[in-house]
């Protein structure tokens, strides 16, 4: 078996990295995919949260690296899915800690028993995004219709684009918000997709169960009413090769629903 | 009664009026970005822009006269490649005893320059040659002294 490794990346922070990592990670291990997620961001760890693994922690990255311990050894496999796995951060390290070239022999090593290796990429562009590519045959780019997360997201690819190993690289666009796309105070997909001229492998609407999904360490992809779930399961799918279309997110279901768009809709026209 | 329609029609004019004026913020946001995302990309900054601009016009007015003011050069994305675009106002194309006379002054003010730059050109060349002959000069002495202390070693 050999994994496909790809590095999940964004420029800029906040912009919902470590959220996307967990979310498809878990959504290709619930589709029966054997999945390890490597953070990457040393001496900032957060996956280990999302996941709601931050107590189950013994040996992390450095603790392979420095050889306290086997690669096997340092995987936490997660509470509800046991095709899934972290390599975790060491928190009190900084970026140092591990080279491009043991990062890129832990994936190698890695490939042998998972399908997919998913790596948690730290902002910026130093050598915590070098060390986090090295490995890696493709890339995720996640961005915003913000103006500097689409500025960081250009860099990125123009970054990724000067990279050997990188084969292919696809545009995640995050935090999207439809209802201020139509009142035109946000950018489009569209708009982004055309300033970046990248593939699109996801559209992620905006949605406060992220907050509780989180604060719970609990991925919203294993709620199944979510819209945002919804959307990371479709990038999952479409990963593994299937042909998703994608979420129309100003899909308006009941009487209430509409009652209400058609009233902001006169309160819009009458400013 | 007259008074309120007179009033309620500007009211609506003045609300169509300020809603074709007015750019949305999201397209303020795509314009802002493509600017930004084009000198980031080229590593063109503004200054070389104008600079490339004032010897665009002074090019271009050999053949038309134009709206200097008005020129714009932009970058403009189309798909994957980048363009420079050159929007010109021409006002009148010159005609041809205009454009001969501009030539004719061109080249007596390029024969002048030529000269001088010949001149400047040679003596530029002449220094560096110098500063080479030095260092060479320098280089040999360093590795005689070199050899000097490998021998007293």
């Amino acid at each position: 078996m050999s994994g496909r490794v790809i590095v999940i990346t964004s420029g800029k922070g906040g912009v919902g990295k470590t959220t996307t990592n967990a979310n498809i990670g878990t959504a290709l291990a619930r589709a029966g995919k054997k999945v390890v997620m490597i953070d990457t961001d040393l001496g900032l760890r957060n996956l280990d949260l999302l996941l709601g693994l931050e107590n189950r922690i013994v040996y992390t990255i450095v603790d392979v690296v420095e050889e306290r311990c086997k690669l096997r050894q340092a995987l936490v496999k997660d509470k509800k899915n046991p095709n899934l796995c972290l390599l975790a951060a060491a928190q009190t390290r900084d970026k140092t800690a591990v080279t491009e070239e043991q990062l890129k022999k832990i994936c190698e090593e890695l490939q042998k028993d998972f399908d997919f290796i998913l790596v948690d990429c730290p902002a910026g562009i130093e050598q915590g995004f070098q060390n986090a590519v090295a490995g890696a045959s493709e890339a995720i780019v996640v961005t915003t219709p913000e103006m500097s997360a689409v500025r960081d997201a250009d860099r990125i690819i123009g970054l990724l684009e000067a990279k050997e190993e990188i084969k292919s690289y696809k545009l995640l666009l995050n935090r999207v918000r439809p209802n201020l796309i139509k009142s035109n105070d946000m950018m489009s997909v569209e708009d982004v997709v055309e300033i970046l001229s990248a593939d699109l492998i996801g559209i992620i609407p905006e949605d406060t169960g992220i907050i509780t999904s989180t604060n719970k360490g609990d991925p919203i992809v294993n709620d199944d009413n979510s819209l945002a779930g919804k959307a990371y399961n479709n990038v999952a799918r479409r990963i593994m090769g299937e042909d998703v279309p994608f979420l129309n997110l100003e899909e308006d279901t009941g009487v209430f629903a509409k009652v209400k768009k058609f009233f902001s809709g006169l309160m819009g026209k009458e400013k | 009664m007259k008074d309120i329609f007179q009033d309620l029609f500007n009211k609506v004019f003045g609300f169509f009026r300020q809603a074709e004026k007015e750019e949305n913020a999201k397209d303020t946001a795509v314009n802002r970005l493509r600017v930004v995302l084009m000198q980031d990309r080229t590593n063109l900054t503004p200054e070389l822009l104008e600079k490339m601009r004032g010897e665009l016009i002074e090019l271009l007015s050999k053949y038309v006269e134009m709206d200097k003011d008005a020129l714009e050069l932009n970058f403009e994305q189309e798909g994957n490649q980048m363009a420079l675009m050159l929007s010109i106002p021409v006002l009148r194309a010159k005609d041809e005893d205009e454009i001969e006379d501009a030539e004719a002054e061109d080249e007596a003010s390029e024969n002048n320059e030529d000269e001088a730059g010949e001149n400047q050109d040679e003596e530029q060349v002449s220094q560096e040659e110098e500063i080479q002959e030095e260092e060479s000069e320098s280089e040999k002495q360093e590795s005689n002294t070199n050899s000097k202390q490998n021998k007293s070693k």
